[in-house]
């Protein structure tokens, strides 16, 4: 049996997204600047670094210009500046434009960007300065050494279907390293287990997740204006659904075009991607992709719950960065520029970390320290409550936004903090409403799950023991086939669940190599009884421009 | 043994195929790349020949634009010992002659022992790089290998026929192979392998600068075929019904 790999290490950080990269590569430099012998890698599951990057995305170039002050004179692969932009409230047939959107909502000098390709310049950027970044190896196990946590186990390859070794069968790696920064993006697998042993959440709002489904689609030549922005809201979702539509114009006449919406909607029977098809049978939607071709398709979810469901950031040994700590700004509907800064101030705790030779929380926790006292907060702590005034619906939610605007984000224009609640806990027993009877899926403008899968590249090795674990698939059968009507086969956006079988024979069946790792079974899940864990190396999908 | 591995960077299976609006090639913005599948396994083929025979350097060669970068720093992780990177700037070359003239010009002065090529492409699927560099570099040559085995100066190869058939052939060296996919166990890069790989050496060479000739034949049109589906119901009694069937099944379909 071949052995199991041991590197050691100094900093490794999980997940090559922007939170990391940005994080890594400011720790390189300090490191340089202070002289400091000490190496900094990162850990991606894709195959490349990207291929699992989906936003929508309007980035703030704040923390891209921190970090590459030059940054207009590099080639850094955005889209366009924002040249247009447009809100519009949608009824089933018609669009009414906002007669006002308020300067916090506004894009102007910000760009449409692909994170795709932002991440794969940020990676390229990371390497050139002398970091390793090892693609195609997933974190699944944190190492630990007592409560300090010491290091990353790395997924086994070639496991069968039954759990047992095949001929090329090697085992994971162990890397050790002095801090283990998790920057896994949205509900990271690692993320998850550590903030359960630690209890990181403890006296913080529980974390509210929405998810983003788009598709890319090619227009006619000359049709469309690269950084054309528009926003949606009601149509399809209504108003006691958070969430709303979005429309981007990129380069070489792709329309980036997708929605999003709150994974605490109350109705078992919603099917996000099925909303997203019908935002595109609204006339106005459909006149702007007539006659283009969809290529590409993704989902992904994303942290909606704002400053007061960040997490403790830290433990001994280990941090939290980016999405996987919560940081977006649900009002600005960004969080890349709020990734990449939060790893930039945990290198700075890092590099501090080194000089005094001290990896503890008391240590490490200089990061938080450096949150609170960055214009990370003061952004985050403004829109404190913007997500917690939907739960009444889309008019309070505007209202309590607005009314935020002036009193610095309190709530309901009075009070500090408001609660979140658990989304997967919102949604009510009973019969499903029906709401897609007039979906049809033409495959032209509008597309089944399966079809959309096609356009995400999606491939898993068939042969390993499927990434999704179900606990107790029993209750699939008979608690929630009663309760719920199973809302795994319509929340998950890639058709991954399944029941099938009739009477004795009724089972759950899971299609995981459709797996688009959105997270959204993870956290949607009425029972919780559903892990995401990360499946063989390189699997997944393989986004390029998403 | 020192041997020269031509790799090369081809759309990903599962990439969506698409395009360009000029019709002449795809769209590239919506491919992700991977290393060919049959030169991955070349690859492990010339680690493993080394490995066998006790030593000896392995050089990936790769021509194409600055993109093929990635699987040239594959090669290197998974284990060869350097690289030589022919580049290109537009999509690449497409007449197998010029390739394999390129190919040739720019490792016939190394004086390899082995030449080791996927059997095919999986974009343009030509298959015809390995035979022309063996007859350029005056080299013995197989295709369709499924086995090697060193032999002192031969090496003997295992060559799949048709219909489970397969022949042994025994070459002197120096050879060149064109190598089927699925004779080996291919190797993931290990960590530390993708850290050396950075020190490793890849040499850039213009492929202006070697003397390729003039391409003969190029892309002119690529079209995607219109999947067509056309369902006939044959009715009527079942004599008469056969009758058509074995029509259809013969002379249509042409499966009889």
């Amino acid at each position: 049996m071949p052995e199991r790999e041991v590197l050691e290490l100094d900093v490794l950080f999980v997940g090559a997204g922007p939170a990391s990269l940005a994080g890594a590569i400011k720790l390189n430099r300090l490191f340089k600047e202070s002289g400091q012998d000490a190496s900094v890698a990162v850990l991606e599951k894709a195959a490349e670094v990207g291929a699992h990057s989906l936003s929508g995305a309007i980035v703030d170039p704040r923390s891209i210009a921190e970090l590459f002050p030059n940054y207009k004179e590099l080639n850094i692969p955005v889209e366009a500046e924002v040249s247009e932009e447009r809100m519009y409230y949608l009824t089933e047939k018609k669009k009414l434009p906002f007669p006002y959107v308020p300067p916090s909502m506004r894009h102007h000098g910000c760009y449409v960007t692909s994170i795709g390709k932002l991440t794969r310049w940020l990676g390229e950027q990371a390497e050139n300065e002398g970091i390793d970044i090892f693609c195609g190896f997933p974190g699944t196990e944190l190492i630990y050494d007592a409560d300090t946590v010491i290091g990353v186990r790395t997924g086994d390859r070639g496991i069968d279907k039954h759990g047992e070794q095949k001929p090329q069968f090697e085992p994971g790696a162990d890397i050790h390293a002095k801090v283990v920064v998790l920057g896994e993006g949205t509900r990271g697998s690692l993320t998850k287990q550590l903030i359960r042993k630690f209890d990181l959440m403890e006296g913080k709002n529980p974390q509210v997740w929405a998810i983003g489904i788009k598709e890319l689609w090619q227009m006619p030549q000359g049709t469309v204006t690269p950084g054309y922005v528009a926003h949606t809201m009601n149509f399809p979702l209504g108003h006691d659904i958070f969430g709303g539509g979005f429309i981007y114009g990129m380069q070489n006449d792709i329309l980036d075009i997708g929605l999003v919406i709150g994974l605490d909607y109350k109705n078992p029977g919603i099917d996000p991607h099925h909303e997203f098809q019908r935002l595109k049978m609204h006339p106005w939607v459909r006149s702007l992709i007539e006659g283009g071709e969809m290529v590409s398709y993704g989902a992904k979810s994303l942290p909606e719950g704002g400053w007061f469901s960040i997490p403790k950031l830290t433990v001994d040994g280990a941090m939290l960065i980016g999405d996987s700590a919560g940081f977006m700004n649900g009002q600005r509907l960004k969080g890349i520029h709020l990734a990449m800064k939060s790893g930039m101030l945990a290198a700075e705790a890092i590099a501090e970390a080194f000089a005094s030779n001290d990896f503890s929380d008391a240590s490490l926790n200089s990061f938080a320290d450096k949150v609170n006292g960055s214009w990370l907060k003061d952004e985050l702590w403004k829109v404190r409550n913007f997500h917690q005034g939907f739960d009444r619906g889309l008019l309070a939610g505007l209202m309590n936004s607005g009314l935020g605007l002036f009193t610095g984000g309190r709530g309901w224009g009075l009070k500090n903090k408001l609660p979140s609640h658990n989304g997967h806990e919102l949604m009510q027993k009973g019969a499903a409403a029906e709401r897609y009877a007039d979906l049809e899926f033409d495959g032209k403008y509008i597309f089944d799950k399966v079809t959309d899968v096609y356009h995400s590249a999606t491939s898993h090795e068939e042969d390993q023991v499927p990434h999704l674990h179900v606990s107790d698939p029993d209750i699939c059968k008979t608690k929630c086939a009663e309760e719920y009507g199973n809302p795994c086969e319509k929340f998950c956006p890639a058709d991954v669940y399944e029941m099938t079988g009739e009477g004795e024979d009724r089972r759950l069946q899971i299609n995981f190599s459709n797996c688009v790792h959105c997270k959204t079974c993870d956290i949607m899940d009425p029972y919780q009884i559903i892990d995401w864990v990360p499946p063989e190396g390189g699997d997944g999908p393989a986004w390029v421009n998403l | 043994m020192k041997i020269a591995v031509l790799i090369k960077q081809v759309p990903g299976s599962d990439s969506p195929l698409r395009l360009n609006p000029a019709g002449d090639w795809i769209d590239e913005n919506v491919v992700a790349y991977e290393m060919n599948e049959s030169d991955s396994y070349a690859l492990e083929e010339a680690m493993q020949i080394n490995e066998r025979s006790g030593g000896g350097e392995v050089v990936a060669v790769c021509m194409g634009p600055d993109r093929v970068q990635k699987i040239i720093r594959e090669a290197l992780a998974k284990g060869a010992d350097r690289a030589i990177h022919i580049k290109e700037n537009d999509h690449g070359e497409t007449d197998p002659l010029v390739i394999a003239k390129v190919l040739s010009e720019a490792v016939k002065s190394e004086e390899f022992d082995l030449v080791l090529s996927g059997l095919q492409s999986d974009d343009l699927g030509m298959g015809q790089t390995g035979v022309l560099i063996g007859e350029m570099l005056g080299m013995a040559t197989a295709t369709l290998v499924m086995a090697t085995e060193i032999q002192d100066r031969n090496i003997k190869v295992k060559r799949e026929l048709e219909a489970g058939w397969f022949q042994w052939v025994t070459l002197p060296l120096p050879a060149s192979l064109a190598i089927q996919s699925g004779l080996n166990q291919v190797r993931y890069p290990s960590l530390k392998g993708i850290m050396g790989a950075k020190k490793k050496e890849i040499k850039v060479v213009e492929k202006s600068d070697l003397n390729g000739g003039d391409s003969k034949q190029s892309l002119t049109n690529l079209h995607i075929p219109k999947a067509e589906k056309r369902t006939e119901m044959i009715s009527g009694e079942a004599d008469q019904s056969v009758g058509r069937l074995v029509e259809v099944l013969k002379s249509e379909l042409r499966v009889l």
